[in-house]
C-alpha cells in the first residue's frame, strides 16, 4: 500500500487566559491511500483539531503533516488553499452551507475558486445531488432543507471535485438512524469505487467499527484503538 | 438559462440579505459624494469663469476710478449694471507710463427702463473704435465695418436676458433710437449682457440729459504692456504716479470674489472633511458587522479551497458595488443640485460661465472615486482582520 498521509511529532497548543493547552500532543501516525479510518475519543480530546490540522484549516504549533509527500505544515497560505480545494473534501459536524446560496451553488462553492472551470460541472452537480438523493433540491436554498437534506448537499460539495481525502468531523452526528446508514454505505461505495481515503471522527462506535481501522484519542495523543 | 455562479453574483446576493444596511450605507455615500459634487461645481464655476473673463478681456491692465475696483469687477464678470467715471485725461497721462504698449477704454452708462430707454436694465459701454482692442477683432472679422452713429450691437446673452437680440430693430436709449445691426460672439465676460455703441454717440445721449456722463468722463482704460514686461509693476507705478485711479492686473480681476470664494472653499473642504470622516466610520462600522456575521461563512469558503485574496476580492466587490451606486446617485444628485442652485446663489447666477461636459464629467469622476476610496478605506481594517484569521477559528467564532 502506498502512504498517502504521514503525521509526525504533531503538537497544537492553545493559549488560554494564562494557560497552555496542548490539544494535540506529539501524535505520529501514517495513513494509507485508500484507507477509511475512523477516529474515536470523548469530547475534547483533540480530534477535531487532528483533522483540522490534516486539512490544512489550522497550522499545528509543531510537527509534521506529509501529505504525498509534501509537508504541507510548510505551505504558504496560498498553496494550503489549492490543497483543500483540490485534495480535500471536508464535512463539518455543524451545518456548513452558505445561506445565500442553492443547493447546486453551494456543491459547486469549491469550484469557484479554482483556476480551471469544466463545461460539465452543472451536470455533475445534478448527478451528485442525485446520489445522495436530493436530486430535486438542487434550486433550493439551505434554510428550505432539513438538517439530514443539508448534509447531504455538504456531502457533495466534498466530493464535487473529486478529492483524494475526505475528512468528516461527526458527519452524521444529528441524523437518524436511516439516515446515518445511508450515508455510511455512500462513504463506504465511494472509497471502494474510487480509492477515496476516508478519515472520519465520530461517538459511535458501531459506525466506527465500519471503518477498517480506528484510531482513539485520549487527551491529545493518539492511538490504535 | 442559469445565470452563471461567479464573486459578482455571491458578493450581491451578500448584499441582498441585508437590504437596509446596503441602502444606509449607499445614501450616505450619494451623500457625500453630491456635496463634493456640488463643492467642486461651484469652486470650479466661479473660479473659472472669473480667469477665463479676465483672458478674454485681453488687457493686461485696468485703470478704474478710484475706489471703483469692484464696480469694475461687478459690470465685467456679473453683468451688474454699475456706473462709475474718471476724467479722460487719465489716457494721456497713461501713455506717459514707462511699458504701456496700447491703451482704450469704455464709457459704462445704465439704462433704466421706462425712464431713459425702452429696454430692461443694462450696461451700454461706449467704446472707441479706433483704440480698441477688445470688440474690434469681432468687427473686423464678422461685421466687416465700423459701426456708425446710431447703430448698436448686442452682447451675446443679451437676446435671451433683456430680449433686444433681434437685430434690425430700433431701441431707445437715453433718448436716441440706436438700430440693433448685430449680436457679438460669447466673449464669456459680463459684457455678453451688455449693449455697445461707438462713443461718438456720447455727446448726443448727454445732450438728451438722460444719464449722469459729465462731458470728458470715461469709466475704464484698458492697457496691454509691452512683451515681457510684468504687468504687477506697472501696475503699482500707475497707482504710485495718479492717486485719482485704482489698478487691476489681468491676474487680480476677481481678486476679491476668489477671496470669498476662498473662505467658501475652507468651510466646503471642513464640511468635506467631516462627511468623508463620518462615512468612512459608517463604512467600518458596517463591513465590521459584516465580517463579524460572516465570519463561518468565510471559515467554510477558506475551508473548501478560498484563498485570503479570494475573501478581500468578494467583500471589495460588495464595496464596489456600494460605492459605485451611491457615487453614481451623489454625481447626479449634486449635479443637480449645482444646476438648480445656481440660479439662487448670484455670484453663480451672474457669472457668464456654464461648466462644459468635460469639466462635468471630470467633477463625477472625482467623486466617484473619493466615494468608492472612502468606503474602501473604512472597509479595509475589518476585510483585512477577517481574512487573516485561521479557517477554523473563522469557523468557530459566533
Amino acid at each position: 500500500m502506498v502512504t498517502q498521509i504521514e503525521v509526525s511529532g504533531l503538537t497544537k497548543e492553545f493559549a488560554v487566559a494564562d494557560q497552555t493547552i496542548t490539544a494535540v500532543d506529539r501524535v505520529s501516525f501514517a495513513i494509507d491511500k485508500g484507507e477509511f479510518v475512523s477516529v474515536v475519543g470523548h469530547s475534547g480530546s483533540g480530534k477535531t483539531t487532528l483533522l483540522s490540522i490534516i486539512g490544512g484549516i489550522m497550522k499545528p504549533t509543531s510537527g509534521q503533516v506529509l501529505f504525498e509527500g509534501q509537508d504541507i505544515c510548510a505551505f504558504d497560505d496560498d498553496r494550503l488553499s489549492e490543497y483543500r480545494n483540490e485534495k480535500i473534501g471536508f464535512m463539518f459536524q455543524f451545518a456548513s452551507l452558505l445561506p445565500m446560496l442553492t443547493a447546486e451553488e453551494n456543491v459547486m462553492l469549491p469550484g469557484l475558486f479554482r483556476k480551471s472551470k469544466s463545461a460539465g460541472d452543472q451536470t455533475k452537480v445534478r448527478e451528485l445531488l442525485h446520489v445522495v438523493g436530493i436530486g430535486d433540491k438542487c434550486d433550493v436554498y439551505p434554510s428550505q432543507l432539513s438538517g439530514g437534506q443539508q448534509r447531504r448537499v455538504a456531502i457533495a460539495r466534498a466530493l464535487m471535485y473529486d478529492p483524494r481525502v475526505i475528512l468528516a468531523d461527526e458527519p452524521t452526528g444529528d441524523l437518524d438512524e436511516e439516515t446515518e446508514n445511508d450515508i455510511m454505505q455512500l462513504f463506504k461505495g465511494l472509497n471502494r469505487e474510487r480509492q477515496i481515503t476516508f478519515i472520519f471522527i465520530t461517538h459511535n462506535l458501531e459506525l466506527a467499527g465500519m471503518a477498517q481501522r480506528t484510531l482513539r484519542m485520549t487527551r491529545g495523543n493518539l492511538r490504535e484503538a | 438559462m442559469k445565470a452563471e455562479f461567479t464573486f459578482s453574483s455571491l458578493a450581491l446576493r451578500n448584499l441582498k440579505r441585508k437590504p437596509l444596511r446596503s441602502v444606509i450605507l449607499i445614501i450616505a455615500i450619494a451623500l457625500l459624494v453630491s456635496a463634493l459634487v456640488f463643492s467642486l461645481s461651484f469652486v470650479r464655476r466661479v473660479s473659472s469663469g472669473i480667469r477665463l473673463a479676465s483672458e478674454r478681456l485681453g488687457a493686461d491692465i485696468l485703470v478704474v476710478p478710484a475706489g471703483s475696483r469692484g464696480f469694475a469687477e461687478d459690470v465685467l464678470l456679473e453683468n451688474k449694471a454699475k456706473s462709475f467715471y474718471m476724467d479722460k485725461g487719465i489716457i494721456e497721462k497713461l501713455k506717459a507710463i514707462p511699458g504701456i504698449d496700447s491703451l482704450t477704454y469704455q464709457t459704462y452708462l445704465t439704462t433704466m427702463q421706462g425712464l431713459c430707454c425702452d429696454v430692461p436694465e443694462t450696461v451700454v459701454v461706449a467704446f472707441n473704435q479706433d483704440t480698441d482692442f477688445i470688440i474690434k477683432p469681432w468687427l473686423t472679422e464678422k461685421f466687416g465695418r465700423k459701426l456708425q452713429k446710431g447703430e448698436a450691437l448686442v452682447g451675446s446673452e443679451s437676446a435671451f436676458n433683456i430680449r433686444v437680440g433681434l437685430v434690425e430693430v430700433d431701441s431707445v436709449l437715453f433718448g436716441n433710437i440706436f438700430r440693433m445691426v448685430g449680436i457679438l460672439d460669447k466673449t464669456g465676460t459680463g459684457l455678453d449682457n451688455a449693449l455697445f455703441i461707438d462713443d461718438g454717440n456720447l455727446e448726443d445721449i448727454m445732450r438728451k440729459g438722460k444719464t449722469d456722463l459729465k462731458p470728458g468722463q470715461i469709466s475704464i482704460v484698458f492697457a496691454k504692456v509691452k512683451k515681457g514686461l510684468d504687468p504687477y509693476k506697472i501696475a503699482g507705478d500707475i497707482e504710485d504716479s495718479f492717486v485719482e485711479v485704482d489698478t487691476m492686473a489681468r491676474k487680480d480681476i476677481g481678486k476679491s470674489i476668489i477671496t470669498t470664494l476662498r473662505d467658501i472653499n475652507y468651510i466646503f473642504i471642513f464640511t468635506m472633511l467631516l462627511i468623508c470622516f463620518l462615512s468612512g466610520f459608517l463604512t467600518w462600522a458596517i463591513f465590521s458587522a459584516i465580517a463579524n456575521e460572516r465570519a463561518r461563512e468565510v471559515g467554510i469558503m477558506r475551508a473548501v479551497g478560498a484563498k485570503e485574496s479570494h475573501i478581500v476580492f468578494v467583500f471589495f466587490l460588495e464595496v464596489i458595488i456600494l460605492g459605485s451606486i451611491g457615487s453614481i446617485i451623489g454625481i447626479f444628485g449634486g449635479t443637480a443640485l449645482s444646476i438648480v442652485l445656481a440660479k439662487t446663489f448670484s455670484i453663480m447666477k451672474n457669472l457668464p460661465l456654464h461648466l462644459g461636459v468635460a469639466e462635468r464629467f471630470i467633477i463625477g469622476g472625482a467623486g466617484f472615486l473619493v466615494g468608492n476610496g472612502i468606503c474602501i478605506a473604512g472597509a479595509l481594517s475589518p476585510i483585512l482582520k477577517i481574512k487573516k484569521m485561521e479557517p477554523l477559528m473563522a469557523i468557530k467564532k459566533e
